[in-house]
């Protein structure tokens, strides 16, 4: 008996934030609309298809954006409510297999592989799907049907937006040789120059050229991209993945002149980091700072400790001192500064017997100030530095 | 110094120094052992922290001191040929071990460098003697639960206190607490307590192990000491602050179960196989005159047993460390059942031996 062949779906919401804010506000249906920060350097978080049309794309500098489609209408983003929103949509997901891997907020993988028996052929249970975030959100996704991750992503990209294309025997030895290798995964700009200057332009010129061919172009990555290249792909649909690290960063108009100024604004970012760490039950035992300056030069500064914690003042004391420690000895203007709180773990569900008076006493601050800011938002409340 | 000794005396004397002498010493002679002979042999080891001397019978042919590396030592004369061993103090500290047809040099430090070992001075704040198997029960019970954390100090031993005629010690290492009070003659412990390391105690163990008699305790300054016939230990207390273990024992349970002991511990030991390896929670549900035992874990699977017990209360269901329960459960009698004592899914649990108001030992539990 062979095993039964694989059923992988890629869903991918379109333009995820864009379309929330054109679902919300019914002014912005129809028009370009840009998510993000408006400032010179605000970068597009989201556009919505309107906008698209203009050659703007999420990640690209908003004043680059705006340029390409002047009329397009700027929105902040409300991080919360795409959550929102999301959890919904992923809610949809579980009711179709266990097995879902999410990869951002708007997109997903599905193994569907042991769930044919529940919901029939895939390609029908991938409508189902489709039909029921439109039904309980109001917003259209994409999907791919394949049998393998490597295809489901290619697939859902196909037919974008509002689309479902299912990847079959017939694609890969038609549709995939056609693709440009720009559509791979892990080919990014220098790996497609060396690509190009050898005379590799699609998948199908990859896949003639196999691992010996591609050996000395793509070095030890050779046998990876002549897999997926025939449409190989054995990953496996991996549940729950576990978050490495949680941060904020900002990035401001006009460099920041002082430490002061920086040091007020970093205490805004661990207090938001803090607690998305305590609302994801996770604890953190290492803070990195990223510190950015006018000619894009970019710093870092860690710092590890002894016990986890998710407390924003003992997460404050540690990004305090280490970005006192670089400051006092070599300040420069800032044009951003982030921090990441890594090595993470869950947070003790042991309960402990003797209560520790000092961290009993920052948790109930802490819990106190969730509250406020779960209802008020985080304007409501501040630390003072 | 010269003196002999029957190898298997010897190495058995040798082997209760092993445990004191640290692995990874700034100082180097706190990695060898300490022989002075004189009437007759004594065998002294330290890490300045706990130190033990152990005195035995030795045909000495010549008084004096000399030290010697502890494990190569210790190793050599394991593995020496049965009957007496010759050991000799030469020139520049090399000590001579001489055995049927073996004769070994081992490097030596000068033994006036040996730290000294602390001598009774006679003013101690408090003494009381002690049944050994009594002593060692006591250890048993709750050693396993004090913290192995460094950065708590204070937990990382067990407290000893008194009052009249009864000895109690206690063991926590912040989310499980294991207490044991045993009446003792001519007992006079501290009511203040103090904190014994865990260091400390299980080399005490090691030296009690299968003896009987009784040892003789005295405390004073910031040192304990115990004696037993022909071997001494003094270990230096704990600096610091035994929290409150009275107020986090609860005074009434809601819900009480007996349990056959053996019937439990393997029930825990199977299911938790599948709980997660992290936290190695369990389920203990109350129904229906039932216990049932469960674990769950994404990654392993899901387990379940259940067990007849006498119970007639609401349903109840908590989490526990499953490590937790089989500790306890480990060195409880085999002979009584065990009682659970159960307020809810957030208060302490509390379990003993059926009939023995000795022991009691208080978990908290986890949230599942």
């Amino acid at each position: 008996m062979t095993a039964p062949a694989r059923c992988v779906l890629h869903v991918d919401m379109d333009a995820f934030f864009a379309s929330i804010e054109q679902l919300d506000r019914p002014e912005l249906r129809g028009k370009p609309v840009l998510v993000g920060h408006a400032g010179p350097r605000g970068v597009v978080a989201a556009a919505s298809y309107e906008a698209r049309k203009f050659g703007c794309h999420s990640a690209q500098p908003m004043a680059v954006a705006l340029r390409m489609c002047p009329r397009a209408v700027v929105v902040p983003g409300r991080g919360r409510r795409y959550q929102e929103v999301s959890q919904r949509v992923f809610s949809i997901f579980r009711d179709f297999s266990p097995l879902v891997e999410p990869i951002s907020l708007d997109e997903a993988f599905l193994d569907l592989t042991g769930t044919r028996e529940l919901f029939g052929d895939p390609v029908e249970a991938a409508e189902a799907i489709r039909r029921r975030i439109r039904e309980e959100t109001g917003l259209t996704a994409s999907v791919g049907v394949a049998p393998n991750k490597f295809l489901a992503k290619l697939g859902s990209d196909e037919n974008k937006p509002d689309g479902i294309t299912v990847v079959t025997d017939h694609e890969i030895e038609n549709w995939l040789p056609t693709l440009s290798i720009r559509k791979m995964w892990g080919v990014g700009k220098a790996t497609e120059a060396k690509l190009t200057s050898a005379g590799v332009r699609t998948i199908g010129d990859l896949a003639r050229l196999g691992e010996t061919g591609l050996a000395p172009i793509l070095g030890r990555e050779a046998g990876r991209f002549a897999r997926l290249a025939r449409g190989l792909d054995d990953r496996a649909v991996t549940p729950r993945r576990e978050p490495k690290s949680v941060g904020h960063e900002r990035t401001f108009e006009v460099d920041l002149p002082t430490p002061e100024d920086v040091r007020r604004i970093l205490l805004g970012l661990v207090e938001k980091t803090a607690r998305r760490l305590r609302a994801a039950g996770m604890r953190s035992r290492g803070l990195t700072l990223k510190i950015r300056f006018g000619n894009y030069e970019t710093i870092t500064r860690s710092r590890t400790f002894r016990d986890a914690t998710d407390a924003t003042d003992e997460l404050w004391r540690e990004a305090k001192a280490g970005f006192d420690a670089w400051a006092d000895a070599s300040f420069r203007p800032v044009r951003l500064i982030g921090v990441s709180a890594g090595h993470l773990e869950r947070a003790d569900a042991q309960l402990g017997l003797f209560p520790d008076a000092r961290r009993e006493r920052s948790s109930a601050v802490d819990r106190a100030t969730d509250a406020i800011v779960a209802k008020f938002g985080s304007g409501a409340i501040r630390r003072g530095s | 110094m010269e003196f002999s000794i029957d190898r298997g005396e010897f190495t058995q004397a040798l082997a209760l120094t092993q445990g004191v002498v640290e692995r990874r010493n700034t100082m180097p002679i706190l990695a060898n052992v300490l022989l002075e002979a004189g009437e007759d042999l004594s065998i002294a080891a330290t890490d300045l922290e706990v130190h033990i001397k152990r005195r035995c019978g030795a045909k000495v042919a010549e008084a004096g001191a000399a030290t010697v590396a502890a494990r190569k030592f210790y190793e050599l004369v394991r593995e020496l040929a049965p009957g007496d061993v010759t050991i000799r103090l030469l020139d520049n500290h090399f000590v001579e071990v001489t055995s049927g047809r073996s004769r070994v040099r081992l490097v030596g430090l000068p033994a006036e460098d040996f730290p000294t070992f602390p001598q009774a001075d006679g003013s101690s704040d408090s003494a009381f003697t002690i049944d050994v198997e009594i002593l060692a029960r006591m250890i048993d019970r709750t050693l396993f639960a004090v913290s192995t954390d460094d950065t708590r100090a204070h937990l990382g031993g067990v407290f000893l206190t008194g009052a009249g005629e009864t000895l109690r010690f206690v063991g926590t290492d912040g989310h499980r607490l294991a207490l044991v009070s045993e009446s003792v003659g001519g007992a006079s412990a501290p009511e203040k307590g103090i904190i014994l390391p865990r260091k400390g105690l299980t080399e005490l163990r090691r030296l009690v192990e299968g003896r009987d008699g009784e040892a003789s305790v005295s405390i004073g300054g910031n040192v304990v000491r115990v004696e037993l016939a022909d071997v001494a230990l003094v270990m230096r207390l704990i600096d610091g602050e035994f929290p409150n273990y009275e107020q986090v024992i609860p005074g009434e349970v809601k819900f009480r179960v007996a349990i056959a002991k053996d019937e439990l511990l393997s029930a825990l030991k199977r299911v938790s196989v599948v709980a997660s390896d992290r936290s190695r929670g369990v389920r203990l549900a109350l129904a229906n005159g039932q216990m049932t035992v469960s674990a769950s874990s994404p990654d392993f699977g899901e387990a379940s047993e259940e067990l007849e017990v006498s119970y007639d209360g609401d349903d109840l269901t908590v989490g526990f460390n499953s490590r937790y329960l089989t500790d306890v459960l480990a060195v409880l009698p085999d002979t009584q059942k065990v009682e659970i004592g159960l307020i809810d899914d957030v208060s302490p649990g509390v379990i003993c031996s059926e009939g023995d108001d000795t022991y009691s030992y208080v978990v908290m539990p986890m949230r599942l």
